[in-house]
């Protein structure tokens, strides 16, 4: 068991400075408002569960409220500092404002599998996909931008760190458009294969989607080149850019994985191993706004910390229950929110005391 | 550490895997009424229903999904291995909400080649770890099979990819007719079971929990394909069935299946067979699909059945005694 998570009889950092809430059916995702106030999970039952800051130690005061007419597939912060918006199997994009309120703001004929938002002091856009449409709305939701076509069903959409740009997978490749352009013209990435998922360099230097062969594949944006970063036992379910975008952190081994994107990389380079678990996967990543840290999940339920510079590993809770689906660090960096297949969630309060 | 490691394998051991029912069929033999038929139908049990969107008929049912039957090419080799994403897809999001139904069905577009939906299970790691492939059910028109046979390869293909079919609207020919229609049926599958039906009126039992295969049975019910070897039309798709009684040696099987079917994936449509490895007292179960192929123990030879390794290929172009001779050569010695 050497290189795996310490285990002494001192209480894991949850113990200490968190809490935990178990909820019907499986949790399918988390967010935290932009101003890092409130916390909320979704489940594949359709409920939403808020956790407002003062309340992130006692798990009794969580509220829980009923959303989606089934599962919820994805929830992101507002395009605002507070509140959320979630889509779900009934077709459905809903705001869940900060005081619990919810309102409709698209129904539609598919399920809506994937929601994104930019936003800064001039404004925001939301972005969701449905089937092979993304649409783009202005902040309030109510005005519809653009509807953006694609070849087959969107995997995954990521906005550019500047708002500037919105980046789709599908299959055969990813298609990138501009936010404001008065029309609309693609700039295709082509390779050919099933893309499941997508993100973006911070400095808009690469484009990398992970792929059904349990692979990752990228563009470097400047020029087109295609990257293949390959050797993963399962697929890529989530991955996630370092704050400075020196690294590019994976799901998918039993172990963080780290593609350098500085000194060259990641042509030609192999991977770092950021710590893990012998035998047990990957699955959910998150990476830390403010610190060279990164978050992981794992299919035993554990969740555990490791410093991207020094190699050290800090475990946040211990292994138990269904795989963890759920992950994220609140903007301010001062929580982690997680939350497993069997329906435990969880939030760690991570500010100095 | 190790008792709470353990913990999770226990607990997914015992949330048996959701079965699956593929439906196909060609376009008016029936389809919609028989998954009406089925959804309707007193059992006490739901299912979740994913339909193409070009589906002839409403169907009643709480958890209907909308497919675009999107299928894409795997990198991995396999010159024919497509594969349904979106199906993928829609079965991850299904599990999410798994207390909500007992099982699914896929109904497919008539056009539909059924392989990119079998393979799809064999492809995926989380289809797999989930779900599992029960059966695929070919409902066929009788009114209207022999010429469909004739003008169409997709139908052919729905016929060879079916462990179960049903033969429907039987009430629109006489029994000469059937008879006719049923042999036809069977050169092509001999060993899916078929099963008559008007209005699609089956019992469920006939279609839902067929537990993937079970050749046994099947070769129960088509005695007499075994020693059929009348086909002619080489290039028409036939089934040919093998048997070996001598135990066999694994990894010498393994080996021949894994380079017979990489040559020759293109045209073996489906391989299906029970196993008698030496030195197991378990049945070896193994499938393929095109050049995807996977098997797994099942359990032990029944009391006073003969531990006989069976093998069945449906597919076009296919050599017996090139066949035969292969299978012969994984005799442990």
């Amino acid at each position: 068991m050497s290189g795996t998570v310490n285990e002494t009889m001192t209480p894991s950092l949850l113990e200490r400075r968190g809490a935990t809430r178990q909820l019907e059916g499986q949790i399918t995702g988390c967010a935290i408002a932009r101003d890092s106030g409130q916390v909320a999970f979704v489940t594949g039952e359709g409920d939403i569960m808020v956790a407002s800051r003062p309340d992130w130690g006692r798990s009794d005061a969580w509220d829980v409220t009923t959303v989606h007419d089934g599962a919820i597939l994805a929830i992101a912060s507002d395009a605002a500092s507070t509140g959320f918006l979630t889509g779900g199997d009934d077709n459905a994009l809903r705001r869940v404002a900060a005081d619990g309120s919810v309102t409709d703001l698209v129904k539609g004929r598919r399920w809506i599998e994937h929601i994104t938002t930019w936003c800064n002091d001039k404004g925001g856009v939301i972005a969701f996909a449905s089937g092979r449409q993304v649409e783009l709305r202005d902040a309030s939701g109510q005005t519809t931008l653009k509807v953006l076509e694609h070849p087959s069903t969107v995997s995954g959409i990521v906005f550019d760190a500047k708002g500037k740009r919105i980046a789709a997978s599908h299959y055969n490749g990813a298609s990138m458009w501009f936010v404001q352009a008065k029309v609309d013209t693609v700039r295709p990435l082509e390779w050919k294969g099933s893309h499941i998922g997508i993100a973006i360099h911070p400095a808009g230097e690469a484009l990398v989607t992970s792929m059904q062969e349990s692979e990752l594949h990228g563009w470097r944006l400047s020029d087109g080149h295609n990257m293949r970063m390959s050797g993963y036992p399962s697929k890529v379910q989530s991955m996630a850019f370092t704050r400075n975008g020196k690294w590019l952190v994976t799901s998918g081994a039993d172990t963080i994985v780290m593609w350098p994107f500085f000194g060259g990389g990641p042509m030609g380079k192999p991977p770092t191993e950021a710590g893990g678990i012998p035998g047990v996967m990957c699955t959910r990543i998150a990476c830390h706004p403010v610190h060279d840290i990164v978050a992981a999940g794992f299919a035993d339920g554990s969740v555990l910390m490791a410093d991207t510079g020094a190699q050290r590993i800090l475990p946040v809770c211990l292994a138990g229950g269904g795989a963890v689906s759920a992950l994220a660090f609140s903007p301010d960096g001062c929580a982690l929110a997680f939350g497993t297949e069997d329906g435990r969630a969880g939030v760690v309060d991570l500010s100095a005391r | 550490m190790s008792d709470t490691v353990q913990a999770s394998p226990d607990a997914a051991a015992q949330n048996a895997l959701v079965p699956v029912t593929v439906l196909t069929g060609f376009l008016g033999a029936g389809k919609t009424t028989l998954l009406n038929h089925i959804l309707t139908a007193q059992h006490g049990r739901k299912y979740a229903v994913v339909v193409n969107e070009f589906g002839e008929l409403g169907v009643d049912n709480d958890l209907v999904v909308d497919a675009d039957e999107e299928v894409f090419e795997m990198n991995n080799g396999c010159i024919c291995c497509t594969v349904r994403g979106d199906l993928i897809r829609i079965l991850g999001n299904l599990m999410k909400r798994r207390a909500k139904f007992d099982g699914i069905i896929v109904e497919t577009t008539g056009l539909a080649d059924p392989a990119p939906v079998a393979q799809t299970f064999f492809v995926d790691e989380d289809v797999r770890g989930k779900t599992r492939l029960d059966a695929v059910v070919t409902v066929v028109d009788a009114y209207n099979v022999i010429q469909t046979l004739e003008e169409s390869p997709e139908a052919v293909n729905q016929i060879a990819f079916a462990d179960v079919i049903i033969l429907n609207k039987t009430d629109l020919v006489d029994e000469v007719a059937l008879a006719t229609i049923e042999s036809r049926i069977r050169s092509i599958n001999a060993v899916a079971r078929l099963h008559r039906a008007q209005r699609g009126d089956v019992p469920l039992s006939d279609v839902l929990d067929q537990g993937g295969f079970d050749l046994q049975r099947a070769l129960e019910h088509a005695p007499h394909f075994l020693e059929d070897t009348s086909h002619s039309h080489e290039a028409d798709v036939t089934s040919m069935s093998f048997e070996v009684e001598e135990p066999l040696d694994a990894a010498h099987f393994q080996a021949w299946i894994g380079a017979l079917l990489q040559e020759k994936g293109a045209d073996i449509l489906r391989a299906k067979g029970i196993l008698n490895y030496a030195g197991e007292d378990r049945r070896f179960a193994f499938q393929a699909v095109h050049m995807m192929a996977d098997g797994d123990f099942i359990g032990p030879w029944k009391a006073g059945e003969k531990p006989v390794s069976r093998l069945v290929f449906i597919g076009r172009n296919l050599n017996r005694p090139q066949l035969r001779r292969g299978f012969e050569s994984c005799r442990a010695k």
